[in-house]
């Protein structure tokens, strides 16, 4: 009989095949739910990483293609001061341009009853809705009708308490101004537009509010069919070197070069996490082992070949993985909702970066696909089996309960294997650093390889012990251990990746955060009191000081204020972050991020002109050393400079330009400053000098005063909260893993109950026993932990090694023996606390337990 | 008419220390509609010798062929496709599968086949019936008795309806009156259906049911008979 529905696989029914599953989770429930359990860690941490990294630049780039609609060019400004208008009806004009729309862009902060929020202000025309982007070709049809005001996202509105009709402030150019919100947009019908850190206005009331009449930063432009490179050619014409030509949507190539640090270390998280799950799942199999090998023994006996048996098996092990794959996405998907939502700060300085998860079928597929490969790997062994002549292998034999007892010499074979893989990931990284994501999974493989020698050096060393030392749970510990198995090399492995992921991000970060404090502290210390327009880390926006300069110099116990330039310059793939120090700094470069050149000379050379400093990441890009020089695409054109330093990234991904303000006044042809520095007279505290400052400005709600340690306490919190999802990602992969372990173990404990209770026959007490369960855990956990310490700390060197060749970030290597012990303390603890309960359960059984069937 | 036929089969296991003679130069023709005995004692080569009829382990020298076939030539795919219809063999250790039923235990052979799960009921059930336990086949073997579950073990091997029967002690769990039944029934299906049985024991009184006796001794197919044998028979 033939039924689609139930197609015969390799010869049996699905129908069968399923009966067969139905009747081994009925019987093993437990070891099922255990193995199901590792697979959906391991995917809730793969999904959980992929949706966080996913979304940082989704929802950034979701807003730019709603924007952006059908365009695929724009003229783009060098600098926030954009360019003329007229350019727009120039660009209108062109042969085959078949629609353009202006922008202004420019970093706003709103404010209203609850609060303050930064974010990008967009003011656009009704030609956008033309464009037909999503999030905009409802401004000017049907409900909305938009004539003014401010439209907000609902995010926004949220954070700042504001309604529709009600007024907010908006703080622009270093002014305030108050407008009514003419809007404020849900998802649906606006998608991402809700959640991003935008406000869209009017390019008129823009432009009033930034302080930029007659001025965009942006044209949009759509060419018509075919035309594009003709249009990009007139364009560029047209911009004569002082307008970038660009793709519309060249913001994503950008983002993604500023995330790309993050996306990588992510990355290795997430494949750690596929690691553990696996781990575990192979240890929740490990303990059906013989139970299966017997199974498929009796199958084989009956008649069944090996394409059944390996159905049944694959059958078995896709619905374990599909199952827990799924409950793995739900979980990851609360996971990166409760822990990995937060957008990093400094991010959102120059990108707007919404708070959207972003959902791809396609990063659940990778999710899914890692649980499911995962849970198949797991389940092999049986099918290990079926090798020729070995049908009747598994019934004739006796097999023990504790996985396969690995052959003599394995330990060792292994233990030579992880050395030459050791050996080859130190030579591959120290040749090619960009390998050292590559190398830290690999670093994670010898590491498990090692397992085995330490477990057979234990083991003998256990043995040794226990011939000298009185002790009754030695020697059920000594008993136990006597072979290396597979489930405690796996259950040992758990440990040492948890312990191994933890140690190495979490020193690599802990180099990072020295790095950039350190960075940040010499960057702030030119000045004692710094006077922005407030949020902006990276000190990008200009602002209107209409004599405030003036009086802030003549305020009573101010010695000098100087006028501090900088912004971003789209440089290629990279957002630079152009830093523009008036000649009056005494160490424009910070000293402690300086890797190639003479501080003195460089600080000479820069205030000269001409010069500047350069990240190495850019430095390496375009060939660059110390003395040859290079363009950089300012408003008035391309202006050559010297390279009189190398530094790091100075804590920007993308890189950074140190030049001297005169010019950065010359060639981006502005006086307006990012930031005051103020230095006051000897004897006059910040608190004295802070008021002064705040008299001779008068009320000015679009500017703050910071003194130098608020500043740096706030680039400080920004830092830690621009890290925030690395420590998320290393404390749940620890407490996971704890987890995983305990379960693991205590299962496996769980199941030697009649091996526990033939001892109480002979006279053990459940003390004695309960006792010895902990000791051996202790022993397993602890050897787990000290490989992957060992390998953390290694990892750890490497990992900085990269943020700072690879990345060009500062992160200066420091061992933290106290975080590494309490990493380690908190793995233990959690292990043991879980363990102690069903082990003493076990410790418990009776002793007639071993005498029945 | 089908028949099982071993010609100078030897067949020596090997630990390293020394060499174990399971099976040395045996001979030996089983035709269709006979039901024969192997008698002997532990360690004599019995259970080896249903292997090799089973296709299970091949002979190091000799041949072991079934309907013209010889096993050893066959393919890992047609030696399983062997046991799975062509063989009934009713295991000492019974083998059963633990946490299922009596029923699906015994419908194993079928649905490997590819018959649905209904459809190998439905043939099994009238084999368990047959051997007794038609009102414990939802009884998983742990909550059966020895006996109970060596009858399992039987109406699993009955009911692809082999063409060869090969029993390795299949009464040693039962007790002397349904043994007999299960012996009885044993030769009742090869005397009707024709095909040839093969029954391992050393229980005397068992291979007082079967057509033919020949008694097995380290190895070797003993001369003459065993004199236990000759002593029962008389």
């Amino acid at each position: 009989m033939k039924s689609p529905l139930n197609p015969p696989i390799a010869g049996v029914r699905l129908s069968m095949l399923a009966h067969l599953y139905w009747i081994r989770l009925r019987s093993h429930v437990v070891q099922e739910l255990l193995a199901g359990s590792g697979i959906a860690v391991g995917v809730a941490l793969v999904l959980g990483v992929l949706v966080a990294n996913a979304s940082l630049t989704g929802s950034a780039g979701e807003l730019v293609h709603q924007l952006v609609g059908s365009a695929r060019l724009q003229l783009a400004a060098r600098s926030q001061d954009g360019f003329e208008e007229r350019l727009l009806d120039s660009s209108r004009r062109l042969p085959g341009v078949a629609a353009a729309a202006p922008v202004l862009r420019e970093d706003i902060a709103v404010v209203g009853p609850h609060g303050r929020q930064s974010v990008q202000l967009l003011g656009v025309t009704t030609a956008v809705v033309r464009l037909g982007g999503f999030a905009t070709r409802e401004l000017g049809l049907g409900g909305f009708r938009f004539t003014g005001g401010l439209i907000l996202p609902a995010s926004v509105a949220s954070a700042v308490g504001a309604e529709l009709g009600g007024r907010v402030t908006v703080l622009a150019f270093g002014s305030a101004h108050t407008t009514t919100v003419a809007a404020v947009v849900k998802s649906p019908p606006f998608g991402v537009l809700a959640s991003s850190p935008v406000a869209v206005t009017l390019l008129s009331s823009a432009q009033r509010m930034s302080g930029l009449p007659g001025r965009l930063t942006q044209v949009l432009i759509e060419p018509q069919q075919g035309a594009d490179s003709t249009v990009a050619a007139e364009l560029r014409t047209l911009a004569a070197g002082r307008v970038s030509v660009a793709s519309a949507d060249q913001e994503l190539s950008l983002l993604d070069e500023a995330v790309k640090p993050n996306d990588e270390s992510t990355s290795l998280f997430a494949a750690i996490s596929v690691m553990v799950g696996f781990l575990l799942a192979l240890n929740a199999m490990l303990l059906t082992v013989p139970e299966r090998r017997r199974f498929v023994a009796d199958l084989r006996l009956q008649g069944y070949d090996w394409r059944q048996i390996i159905a049944l098996l694959t059958f078995q092990a896709a619905v374990l993985g599909v199952v827990a794959s799924a409950v793995g996405v739900v979980a990851g998907d609360m996971l990166s909702h409760a822990f990995l939502h937060r957008i990093p700060a400094y991010l959102t300085t120059a990108f707007p970066v919404g708070t959207q998860q972003t959902l791809h079928i396609g990063t659940i597929l990778i999710a899914v696909g890692c649980g499911v490969l995962a849970t198949m790997l797991a389940s092999l062994s049986p099918a290990l089996d079926l090798r020729p002549g070995r049908p009747t292998d598994a019934v004739l034999r006796d097999r023990s309960g504790g996985g396969e007892v690995l052959a003599h010499r394995t330990p060792l074979r292994l233990a030579l294997l992880s050395t030459a893989l050791l050996v080859l990931i130190t030579a591959a990284v120290l040749l090619a650093p960009g390998l050292t994501i590559v190398g830290g999974m690999a670093l994670a493989l010898a590491a498990l390889l090692a397992i085995p020698s330490l477990f057979a050096c234990v083991a003998r060393a256990l043995r040794w012990v226990g011939e000298r030392v009185p002790s009754s749970s030695l020697i059920v510990v000594v008993s136990e251990l006597r072979a290396v198995t597979t489930r405690s090399v796996a259950l040992a492995g758990i440990a040492a990746l948890a312990v191994y992921g933890s140690v190495a991000i979490g020193g690599a970060r802990a180099d990072l955060l020295r790095g950039l404090d350190a960075n940040f502290a010499e960057y702030l210390d030119t000045a004692q009191l710094w006077v922005t327009t407030g949020g902006n880390d990276l000190t990008t926006n200009a602002f209107n000081a209409e004599g405030a300069t003036t009086a802030i110099a003549r305020a009573s116990g101010v010695a000098s204020v100087r006028v501090y330039q900088g912004g971003f310059l789209d440089v290629g793939p990279r957002r630079m972050w152009i830093i523009a120090r008036p000649p009056g700094d005494a160490s424009p470069i910070p000293a402690s991020q300086l890797l190639h050149g003479n501080l003195e000379h460089a600080t000479r050379l820069l205030h000269e002109g001409g010069w500047a400093a350069v990240s190495q990441g850019f430095a390496a890009e375009h060939h660059l050393a110390l003395g040859s020089s290079f363009t950089l695409p300012t408003p008035s054109g391309d202006a050559r400079f010297g390279v009189a330093a190398i530094t790091t990234n100075l804590g920007w991904s993308p890189g950074a330009v140190i030049m001297s303000s005169l010019d950065y006044s010359r060639l981006w042809q502005t006086t307006q400053p990012s930031a005051l520095e103020v230095n006051l007279r000897p004897g006059i505290s910040e608190a004295a000098g802070r008021r002064a400052v705040l008299r001779a400005i008068g009320r000015r709600p679009g500017l703050g005063i910071q003194t130098f340690g608020e500043r740096r306490a706030q680039y400080a919190a920004d830092s830690r909260q621009g890290l925030y999802a690395l420590s998320e990602i290393a404390t749940l992969l620890l407490i996971a893993a704890a987890l995983a372990v305990a379960s693991a173990l205590s299962a496996a404990i769980w199941q030697r109950r009649a091996r526990l209770a033939s001892l109480k026959i002979h006279g053990y007490d459940t003390a004695q026993l309960w006792r010895a369960l902990l000791l051996e855990s202790i022993i397993v956990l602890g050897i787990g932990c000290a490989v992957g310490a060992v390998a953390g700390l290694y990892g750890h060197a490497l990992a900085s090694r990269w943020l700072r060749l690879q990345t060009g970030f500062p992160a200066p290597f420091q061992i933290e023996l106290g975080r590494v012990v309490l990493t380690l303390a908190l793995l233990a603890a959690i292990a043991l606390a879980v363990i102690a309960l069903p082990g003493l359960a076990a410790a418990r059984a009776p002793a007639r337990a071993s005498l029945q069937e | 008419m089908s028949a099982l036929e071993l010609r100078e089969v030897v067949k020596h296991y090997s630990s390293g220390i020394e060499t174990v003679k399971a099976v040395d130069g045996i001979s030996l023709t089983v035709t269709g509609g006979e039901f024969v005995a192997l008698y002997g004692p532990s360690g004599s080569g019995k259970t080896t010798l249903l292997m090799l009829a089973a296709g299970l382990v091949t002979p190091d020298s000799g041949s072991v062929s079934f309907d013209g076939r010889v096993l050893g030539e066959l393919s890992e795919r047609d030696s399983a496709l062997y046991r799975r219809r062509d063989v009934g063999f009713i295991f000492q250790a019974f083998h059963l599968m633990p946490h299922t039923s009596a029923l699906d235990n015994a419908t194993i052979k079928l649905t490997g086949d590819g018959c649905t799960l209904r459809e190998g009921r439905r043939r099994a059930l009238p084999w368990l019936e047959r051997v007794g336990l038609g009102a414990r086949v939802e009884h998983t073997p742990e909550q059966l008795s020895m006996g109970e579950r060596q009858r399992i073990a039987i109406a699993r091997a009955l009911a692809n309806e082999p063409r060869l029967l090969l029993a390795d002690e299949p009464t040693g769990n039962l007790d002397s009156k349904r043994g007999r039944e299960i012996l009885e029934l044993m030769r009742d299906i090869c005397h009707e259906r024709g095909i040839p049985g093969l029954l391992v024991t050393h229980d005397l009184d068992a291979t007082t049911l079967v057509d033919r006796v020949h008694t097995l001794r380290d190895g070797h197919m003993a001369d003459g008979m065993d004199p236990e044998l000759a002593a029962t028979s008389s």
